[in-house]
């Protein structure tokens, strides 16, 4: 087990992996830039080494930086939590090569599954479904009219390098799909430096279900179940959920079992997530893989009763998964709320600012996971998350009430925060009945 | 460098003694004040101490000031470090330092090294002045913004 990690992350999560270090007995060297250096989760690190000022760019994302915090704070490893470097394989690659361990998979599985295009290919290696598109990326706009003919429109394009939801346009017919292709590929160079796209049937209402795996180094990979995270808005994920609703156990033991399946190709080591879109007729699609630790990891962790996190450590640090596929049983049905400080009444915009004074829930089932407390100050300067509020029950009945009764007692004052778009959505009757879809909260909610 | 007691400061044997006093300790100047009379001590690059009388002698408590305890810290200019790694004082562990205490420096001067991922990086000072303070320990490991070197800027 490594003696000292670093943290080269802020906020909730690297509160969650501070906490997973004290538990395991392993030092934590924490990171932060001058916006964060007052953040009161700095103190539960041994020691905590500020990388640079305010702007992520300047900091938290500065290579340099965070490999001399590494080699001055005597870590043995280094965990990159989500978002920043966490995806980052030129990132993965430096660690390597200053025998530092990188805490997440290798270089080369990040590069292959992080071009959507190459882990495509892997998927239809692995006999893992694709939504049916181009044989590869698109060479010409020639290539784009005869593909979109043979799998039907409407298709969608979709930039390579792109993620987060972005890089991607749709077209219903050879004209809107000829104009589309040349814009998509201009935009797709100037956004990410990497002008390939490829081409997929669009599956309109879709369900997002993704499926957390973990590997160990020694070949060893097991699914941890499914998360629906079809409550979405603009492509940002509100609400998640395990059990998916309406998923038949045939297509749920078949989506996991493929997940599974697409990581021993790919040859993936650490905590990963395949993510699908189920269209409405229940027929599951892969869509692509995220190689890092998610934001919702504690649905899957409440679901199963497996720290992700001590887990992933221990798998970076060499040991053997502590259990088998069959000791992985889901129990209950859990719910997570994304509180965000944003608005909703104003289109959702960030509100940074001091927060005067906090009410955090708690009882029967109910977990909070946040960095923050009355007198912190939220920056302007990242992502607007405050908070995740879990709840896990018996069933999803009761864990949607249990869920509008934790989001009345959260009481935040000094920014406007997004429990008021929560409660709507857990109050509305699509919610209730699964009757939903990746666009019902802009179709339904957001006028 | 501790306050004389008593005596003229145009007395020959107590400028003699400053004289020395500055050889021994390595410093390049010293400014002092006592009653109306101020005198200022400054080592030239040929070694040799320059006596320069103040302008016009004025009545002022006799005190010497001591670079370390400035009373008006707030004007002092304190150099950061612009990344994060390891401290040193000089380029290597024979060489002298680069600053010391009383030193005169301007923005170009190289004030320490900063070695990062096995790259030495020298950094400048950004300002004039005088050192007032070094505030690190040689081989101490360094963060972002972390204050290295205090300077005086009016001295």
């Amino acid at each position: 087990m490594f003696k000292r990690i670093l943290v080269a992350n802020r906020g909730e999560i690297a509160l969650r992996v501070i906490r997973a270090c004290r538990e395991l007995g392993v030092e934590s060297v924490a990171i932060c830039s001058e916006a964060d250096r007052d953040a009161s989760y700095l103190e539960l690190a041994d020691e905590a080494i500020c990388v640079g000022p305010a702007r992520a760019a300047d900091s938290y994302l500065r290579i340099d930086r965070v490999i001399s915090a590494a080699e001055i704070g005597n870590v043995q490893a280094i965990h990159p939590g989500y978002g920043f470097l966490s995806e980052n394989a030129h990132f993965a690659e430096v660690c390597r090569s200053c025998d530092i361990g990188f805490i997440g998979p290798t270089p080369e599985a990040m590069a292959q599954l992080g071009d959507k295009n190459s882990a495509r290919a892997l998927a239809l290696e692995a006999k893992v479904p694709c939504v049916p598109g181009s044989d590869g990326l698109l060479s010409s706009e020639q290539e784009a009219l005869e593909t979109a003919r043979r799998i039907g429109y409407p298709v969608l394009l979709k930039a390579t390098a792109g993620g987060g939801g972005k890089g991607m346009r749709v077209a219903s017919n050879d004209l809107t799909l000829q104009s589309a292709f040349q814009q998509a590929a201009a935009e797709a160079q100037a956004a990410f430096g990497n002008p390939g796209i490829y081409l997929e049937r669009y599956v309109e209402r879709p369900r997002h279900v993704e499926v957390q795996i973990i590997g160990d180094m020694h070949g060893n990979v097991v699914h941890l179940w499914e998360r629906d995270c079809t409550t979405q808005r603009r492509h940002q994920k509100l609400i998640e959920e395990s059990p998916s609703p309406q998923l038949s156990p045939e297509t749920r033991q078949a989506m996991c079992e493929a997940a599974v399946r697409l990581a021993k190709t790919a040859g993936y080591h650490s905590t990963g997530t395949v993510e699908f879109i189920v269209d409405p007729d229940g027929n599951f699609f892969f869509i692509e893989v995220n190689s890092r630790i998610q934001v919702e990891h504690p649905v899957t962790e409440m679901i199963t009763g497996v720290d992700l996190i001590k887990a992933q450590i221990r798998v970076a640090a060499g040991e053997p998964l502590s259990f088998t596929q069959d000791d992985i049983v889901p129990r209950g049905h859990v719910i997570e709320c994304r509180i965000n400080a944003e608005d909703p009444a104003h289109g959702f915009r960030p509100c940074p600012g001091r927060i005067e004074k906090m009410i955090v829930p708690g009882g029967f089932g109910v977990r909070f996971d946040s960095h923050v407390s009355a007198g912190y100050t939220v920056p302007p300067h990242y992502d607007s998350l405050i908070g995740k509020l879990i709840v896990h029950q018996p069933t999803r009945r009761e864990a949607i009430e249990t869920m509008q009764r934790a989001l009345k007692e959260l009481r935040v004052e000094g920014v406007a925060t997004t429990v008021p778009i929560h409660l709507e959505i857990l109050s509305h009757s699509a919610f209730h009945d699964s009757k939903i879809d990746t666009t019902f909260v802009e179709r339904t909610l957001l006028g | 460098m501790a306050a004389e007691s008593s005596g003229d400061v145009f007395d020959i044997k107590q400028i003699r003694r400053l004289i020395e006093l500055m050889k021994k300790h390595d410093l390049s100047e010293i400014d002092l004040k006592q009653a109306d009379q101020q005198v200022r001590l400054k080592r030239g690059a040929d070694d040799l101490p320059r006596v320069a009388a103040a302008p016009a002698p004025r009545l002022a408590e006799p005190a010497a000031a001591q670079p370390e305890q400035k009373a008006d810290d707030s004007k002092h200019a304190v150099i950061t470090s612009p990344m994060v790694g390891t401290f040193y004082r000089a380029s290597s562990p024979e060489a002298a330092p680069f600053v010391k205490v009383g030193d005169r420096i301007g923005p170009e001067s190289t004030v320490c090294i900063i070695e990062a991922m096995k790259v030495f990086n020298e950094i400048p000072a950004g300002v004039s002045g005088q050192v007032v303070a070094v505030l690190v320990e040689n081989g101490a490991p360094i963060e972002f913004g972390q204050p290295l070197v205090k300077v005086d800027p009016e001295a």
